[in-house]
């Protein structure tokens, strides 16, 4: 993957979509993680939710540096 | 003298102990928000300088704007801040692309787009509303720097939407991590003291037999709050860990709540003409029918918050019923006013007892997870806003933005741009404030005490000891603490605003040290001519007078009747009461209206509620009730409802009352359906018709217009 992609002819660093689309990723899983109840075994919620857009971002990011 | 020394020894720990936990819990919030506020704000600027931004005011303005005590409220800040300034960017782009060369139709579409963005921005609630807000200026940020050097858009767009993100998402993380505080807490904390006053009050029968009791003030509390609640519920929902079904339990509560003052309201109105009118023995009948209501609540355990006890209170209030309806049973035949008030005192305990289940089920499901009332119909908070306020805030926007620009062309000076977006952005963020020209003063003064520290930083400080991001950041500290704890204080919000605007957009935060005297006067010069430029907007498009207001308010009010008289029979009761009430809170908010014309406006809305449930009632029973039993009479009266509502005069009021009379003697002298659902059917029937004849007879105020309530 490039660095920097044009969309609409519109140059922009990739970053930015995959930053779009990481968190509509999360807001899809943390939805569903707080209406099974899943955040009530959880110590402390807002680090774990952190926690899972940063994996959810970090990949695809590592992909495209490596 | 031993006694004495004693009780110091006694008393001392305790009273540590007490200061300790006052600190604890009043102090302590405050000063982690302001470390919070630091750190976020200093990771902002960190970053978006690591990620050389251009511009990492932005990123460290952003986290100010959105930073709040609480984290739900952040979150859906935020939410709206970034789907607003993506809107924003997207439109600057397309403006640029299509009028770039073209002045005039680029000033046309650039005030028509504000106007729309202002208009939106009035007419929803809450961030929802801040998000329009942000799209509208965000065009004056974005297109406004670059107008004559339109290739470098896309460059400014990419960049300012980078910081953004970075602030929101520094803000975020840091109030959802480091101590958080869930609205979903102090929403129980609020619904628990709501309840708790329900209880008081109509635990006593004082409370609902006095006529007037302000000095009771669970009283004057039981309609407050319905509004404010339902937006921090709204909030709510976008903290980690916010459970689906616990926000429907709290969108219910709400809901029955709203009922049950109303219910509770009209009840104590017609309490009070009763006793105008000195009728005594229809009072005590009275008092003895609420009697078992009153019993069954005093018996109640002291703190009902486990649900133990709320069960056995729930269980009283069964028995009552059945006691009551009885008393009422038994007493059929007196007049309407009997009726009527016996028929509310009736409601007014079957909807408490649907509170009291919904509440149990709330607290069970907050202690093991499963509710024992299934909640398959969902609420909805309707709102309305008055379609001349929204026309004026678009013309307000609008307005301000022409002017400006109009200053901008006429002395051609290049500091201009930021006249226009200061005056922008002035004229659309505070005008959902109560005050907004209090506010624009309030930001004007934040905005004169920022320049001193702005130019104390750039002159001084920046220059002389700062080398690198590590020393600019500790510099910066007690700035941002500062401006964190005065985002504490409710009195210096827009104060503190005006203060972080500024400070903001005038300290050299740019990746290379760059400032020179000139520019800093003349950029803050504008930008102040700007706030003045936003100010003389409210006062000029402002011209709400308490009457005016009155006048409004009653057409509305009356509109709605003559909707639901003739419109569709699917509206729902819910919906009424919360369009009522939001517009109620807005006309008092928007149409300065003094305490006495509130009041008159609140019966208004009671009465109107009253009315417009009943008709529906009457409307949806005619409908099943079998063809023998209608009469003619029965339309005729609906009709006469209609017309008074249409033109309220003193002699159309004379017929009204006159056919809801003959309209009641048909129905009492006719046959009664022997079938034990039309029977039901048949007695609403006559239940609704006096109430709404009593209600008609009793108000003097509605909706005749009575100018002397503003003086």
């Amino acid at each position: 993957m490039p660095l920097d992609i044009t969309l609409f002819g519109i140059q922009m660093p990739t970053l930015l979509p995959i930053f779009a689309f990481s968190a509509v990723l999360q807001i899809l899983v943390d939805r569903i993680m707080s209406d099974t109840g899943f955040y009530t075994y959880v110590w402390h919620p807002g680090l774990f939710r952190t926690a899972i857009f940063v994996c959810l971002f970090t990949i695809p990011c590592l992909l495209i540096y490596r | 003298m031993r006694a004495v020394n004693y009780a110091v020894n006694v008393f001392q720990p305790l009273l540590w102990r007490r200061a300790f936990n006052e600190w604890l819990s009043i102090d302590a919030p405050i000063l982690i928000y302001m470390l919070k506020a630091t750190v976020a704000g200093l990771s902002a600027l960190w970053i978006s300088m690591k990620l050389n931004l251009p511009d990492p005011r932005t990123a460290i303005f952003t986290v100010f704007i959105v930073m709040q005590p609480q984290s739900g409220l952040v979150f859906s800040k935020s939410y709206y801040r970034v789907v607003g300034t993506m809107v924003g960017v997207g439109m600057s782009l397309l403006m640029m692309g299509f009028f770039a060369q073209d002045p005039l139709w680029f000033i046309g579409f650039f005030a028509l787009w504000i106007g729309l963005c202002t208009a939106a921005g009035f007419k929803y609630r809450n961030f929802q509303s801040y998000g329009f807000v942000l799209a509208g200026y965000t065009l004056c940020i974005v297109a406004l720097p670059v107008i004559e050097t339109p290739l470098e858009i896309f460059d400014i767009a990419v960049s300012r939407f980078s910081e953004v993100v970075v602030g929101i998402m520094c803000a975020t993380i840091i109030s959802d991590i480091i101590f958080p505080r869930h609205l979903s807490d102090s929403l129980l904390t609020a619904e628990r003291e709501r309840f708790g006053n329900i209880l008081t009050t109509l635990a006593d029968p004082k409370a609902v037999f006095a006529a007037f009791d302000e000095t009771n003030p669970a009283v004057s509390r039981f309609s407050s709050g319905v509004v404010g609640l339902n937006a921090v519920r709204i909030n709510s929902a976008y903290e980690s860990g916010s459970d689906q079904k616990e926000r429907q339990h709290y969108s219910h509560l709400n809901h029955e709540y709203m009922n049950l003052s109303t219910t509770f309201h009209s009840l104590k109105s017609m309490v009070a003409a009763i006793k105008e009118n000195e009728r005594h023995e229809l009072l005590a009948a009275l008092e003895y029918l609420y009697e078992p209501i009153a019993f069954a609540l005093q018996t109640r355990p002291n703190t009902v918050v486990d649900p133990e006890d709320l069960n056995h209170v729930v269980g009283k209030l069964l028995e009552a019923k059945t006691c009551v309806q009885e008393r009422y049973e038994q007493k059929r035949h007196e007049d309407d006013t009997y009726i009527s008030a016996g028929y509310l005192i009736i409601r007014l305990l079957n909807e408490l007892h649907n509170h009291c289940v919904t509440y149990l089920s709330l607290l069970k499901h907050r202690l093991s997870g499963d509710a024992n009332k299934e909640l398959s119909r969902t609420v909805r908070f309707a709102t309305h806003t008055d379609n001349v306020l929204v026309a004026l805030a678009a013309l307000r926007g609008s307005g301000v933005l022409l002017l400006t620009m109009m200053f901008w062309i006429w002395t051609a000076w290049p500091y201009a741009t930021l006249t226009i977006t200061m005056a922008v952005v002035i004229g659309l963020l505070l005008g959902t404030l109560p005050s907004p020209i209090d506010g624009v003063k309030d930001f004007f003064k934040g905005s004169v005490l920022a320049l001193g520290f702005a130019a104390v930083y750039d002159f001084l400080l920046i220059p002389a000891y700062t080398s690198d991001l590590l020393t600019l950041g500790i510099f910066l500290a007690p700035v941002l603490a500062f401006v964190g704890w005065m985002t504490t204080r409710p009195k210096l919000a827009i104060f503190s605003f005006g203060f972080v605007f500024m400070f903001m957009s005038q300290c050299a935060l740019d990746p290379l040290y760059k400032i020179d005297p000139t520019k800093f006067l003349e950029s803050s010069l504008a930008a102040l001519i700007g706030v003045i430029f936003g100010g003389m907007a409210y006062l000029l498009v402002n011209f709400w007078s308490c009457s005016l207001t009155q006048q409004r308010v009653s057409k509305i009010l009356r509109r709605q009747i003559m909707r639901v008289c003739e419109g569709e029979l699917t509206i729902e009761r819910g919906a009424l009461e919360s369009t009522g009430r939001d517009l109620v809170q807005q006309f008092s908010t928007q149409g300065r209206l003094n305490m006495r014309s509130s009041r008159l406006v609140f019966e208004w809305l009671l009465a109107t509620l009253e009315i417009g449930r009943a008709i529906l009632m009457i409307r949806r029973s005619l409908k099943r009730l079998q063809e023998d039993f209608h009469s003619i009479h029965l339309t005729i009266a609906l009709e006469s409802i209609k017309s008074y509502f249409e033109s309220p005069q003193d002699s159309a009021r004379e017929t009204l009352l006159n056919r809801l009379d003959a309209a009641l003697i048909v129905l009492r002298s006719g046959t009664f359906p022997s079938e034990k659902a039309q029977l039901k059917r048949y007695e609403t029937l006559i239940i609704e018709f006096s109430l709404i004849r009593t209600i008609i007879f009793n108000s003097t105020t509605f909706p005749l217009m009575k100018e002397d309530s503003c003086r």
